[in-house]
């Protein structure tokens, strides 16, 4: 149980901090969102002057919004499920189903992470964005931003599932031990998306 | 042996898996013992693939305009406004009740936020007149799943996005299926009410309100240039008219919705004219949205970007409803919710490739041919089919899954696809207010304190009318159809 409670502690740990710079970075990242639209709303009809990044601008942040924020839905419990089963089991079999849940979608993950680096190292990722630029320090001029940065978010979003799957796993088998009480309760868990 | 997928994932989804893991590990596993490794990066490429697009996005956006709007003050004014047009009949808050329901429909469209909103707010004023909490909750839980049939919708955006369809045609075929449900409810209330006995209320409850400076100005203004918009829109003003006849007829529509107003005014109370004019600056949300989507100005992305702005002059400057310290709460909360969905519209254009890849699609089709060759009784029993998926999964995943299988079957049949989108979304939609998984009788349940199986038996005439209505939708298409073809989205 300690053996247990000691290896849920770093990834505890983990995705409270880590995951809260996530939040925050997806808070800015709606936000942008919406003032990209809406310059492009603005210039096409007030300016008559069709911008072309705000579209590519706004689905980069998107892909980065999901990346991070969906990490602690997952946390929170807020993925859609039907959960009819686990609530008719029997308190055991249904942390026996639980723990068998988290490791099928623990199986998904794991065969992700491998396909995931793939895409941001591969063929594909070398192409670059059409319309959105970084400032380069070393070679100290404009350079497109590179796809494999878009790729990057759902590769992010992937590792930091896994590893709030982890914990959530680490957490199910001290229920199963009949050490519920010892754990902490997960931050903001009542606050999930719904329809 | 792809076939399988489908059978597979149905069984992960029947022990808990969430929906997510479910729509890869299926396919997934397949493709593995099929030898098709290549395949599964396929499966990881289309999520991303998926996710990257510029309708999506209307998704968050329209999350965050809901969320801005339900912080503080718009509820009451919509609650205020129905019951003073509606409070006065027989049963008169439950009318209240579903009108409230449809207005909210028009900013929201979350059947859980109206549930929550107005029911926090209704259940218990229904009850100090008399009426029973599990009636209340059920009248609550029943009228919010109006929330995404009128637009706009989330369900919506996320078929036309899966399927290929126009978001802006099933935003508009929604709309007259919406009010049905809507009108159906009322007329439901009015037989209960004259069996129950059901009180009616008074029209105005406060008494002597005052609108604010600004408000006021704004709802003086947008209450005449809606109007006038109006009116000039049915104006003969032929085929290409000039700025000046245009500019000379919109300022004329302009006087003459002036004029209309002023002796309008002199017909109602001082209160009333309060109510009502409190009601117009959340209400000038949904016209924003479908007005621009209608004249092509905006695209329904860049619709619900101009709805957030909208969200936030309204918060900020006119309701003075929110500060910045709410700021982060509520871009947290519409960030977190569409993270959920966009990593499942992802998934669902995955599973959609191994989908088309299998042959699930021919061998469905040949089985449901099987049944009947006839339309009519194949969309009869596709109904009872949904119906019952709705009563064990959420609309947006139910669509998702579904979609894919069975809108290219009866679209052969031939079944208009916006016309089938329509039968779906609001079939499943409806299955948000049925037991034992719907997600509106638990959130009903938590609002009223009343147990979720009471609320569900005192639904079950509400829930006949909805049936009713979708039967009707179905075998009616114009019900649906007419708006999207009168304005040209659909051929």
């Amino acid at each position: 149980m300690a053996l247990l409670q000691g290896l849920l502690w770093p990834f505890q740990v983990w995705n409270d901090h880590v995951l809260r710079v996530g939040r925050w970075i997806s808070i800015v990242a709606i936000a942008l969102m919406v003032v990209a639209i809406l310059i492009q709303v603005f210039f096409r009809y007030a300016l008559n002057n069709a911008l072309p990044w705000p579209d590519e601008a706004a689905r980069f942040l998107m892909l980065w919004l999901t990346g991070l924020m969906a990490p602690t839905a997952y946390r929170r419990g807020g993925f859609v499920a039907i959960d009819m089963l686990l609530e008719a089991l029997p308190a055991r079999a249904g942390a026996v189903l639980s723990l068998i849940l988290l490791l099928i979608a623990g199986a998904v993950l794991a065969v992700a992470i491998p396909i995931g680096w793939g895409e941001v190292t591969g063929f594909m990722s070398r192409a670059s964005t059409s319309t959105l630029y970084y400032w380069d320090f070393f070679a100290g001029e404009w350079e497109k931003i590179p796809r494999r940065w878009m790729f990057l978010s759902l590769f992010v979003g992937v590792i930091l599932l896994a590893i709030v799957n982890v914990e959530l796993i680490l957490r199910s088998l001290i229920t199963l031990l009949g050490h519920r009480d010892a754990l902490r309760p997960i931050p903001g868990a009542d606050v999930v998306g719904a329809e | 042996m792809l076939i399988w997928f489908l059978p597979l994932f149905l069984l992960f989804l029947a022990i808990g898996l969430p929906v997510f893991f479910g729509l890869l590990a299926a396919p997934g596993i397949l493709l593995w013992m099929a030898g098709q490794e290549k395949d599964i990066t396929l499966l990881y490429r289309n999520v991303y693939n998926g996710m990257d697009s510029f309708p999506l996005m209307a998704i968050p956006f329209f999350m965050l305009a809901g969320e801005m709007m339900n912080r503080g003050g718009i509820t009451i004014r919509l609650v205020e406004f129905s019951q003073a047009l509606m409070g006065h009949l027989r049963g008169g808050l439950a009318h209240v009740n579903v009108l409230s329901s449809i207005l909210f429909a028009g900013l929201s469209g979350s059947a859980v936020a109206d549930t929550s909103a107005l029911g926090s707010m209704l259940i218990p004023a229904m009850e100090k007149q008399g009426y029973t909490r599990r009636f209340a909750a059920a009248i609550t839980a029943a009228s919010s799943v109006i929330g995404p049939i009128i637009p706009p919708s989330g369900i919506m955006i996320i078929y036309a996005y899966v399927m290929g369809e126009s978001v802006a045609a099933l935003f508009l075929a929604g709309i007259v299926p919406g009010i049905m449900v809507g009108v159906g409810l009322m007329v439901m209330v009015r037989v209960l009410a004259d069996r129950y006995d059901l009180p009616k209320a008074e029209r105005i409850v406060q008494k002597d309100q005052k609108i604010e400076g600004v408000e006021n100005i704004f709802s003086f203004l947008l209450l005449r240039l809606n109007l006038a918009g109006l009116i000039w829109a049915f104006a003969p003003l032929g085929e290409d008219p000039s700025p000046l006849a245009n500019a000379l007829v919109f300022a004329g529509a302009l006087a003459g919705a002036h004029v209309f107003l002023v002796f309008m005014r002199s017909q109602v109370s001082a209160d009333f004219r309060v109510v009502c004019k409190k009601a117009v600056v959340p209400l000038q949300t949904p016209i924003l949205i479908l007005g621009g989507i209608l004249l092509g100005v905006f695209t329904p992305t860049e619709a619900a970007a101009v709805a957030v702005f909208y969200a936030v002059i309204v918060a900020f400057f006119i309701l003075r409803s929110m500060t910045l310290a709410d700021l982060p709460d509520v871009l947290s909360r519409a960030a977190l919710t569409s993270a959920v969905v966009l990593l499942l519209v992802g998934a669902a254009m995955a599973f959609k490739t191994v989908v088309s890849l299998s042959y699930a699609p021919q061998i469905l089709a040949d089985f449901i041919l099987s049944l009947s060759e006839n339309p009519l009784i194949l969309l009869f029993l596709i109904n009872i089919l949904l119906f019952i998926v709705g009563m064990f999964l959420d609309a947006g995943p139910a669509i998702i899954i579904l979609g894919p299988i069975l809108g290219p079957i009866f679209v052969d049949l031939g079944v208009h696809p916006v016309h089938f989108a329509i039968i779906m979304s609001v079939n499943l939609t409806v299955g948000l207010a049925t037991p034992p998984m719907g997600l509106v009788l638990f959130v009903a349940s938590s609002v009223s304190g009343e147990k979720v199986q009471t609320i569900a038996k005192a639904i079950l005439p509400f829930l006949a009318v909805e049936i009713f209505v979708i039967f009707l939708i179905t075998y009616f298409p114009a019900i649906s159809m007419t708006i999207p073809r009168l304005t040209g989205f659909v051929q």
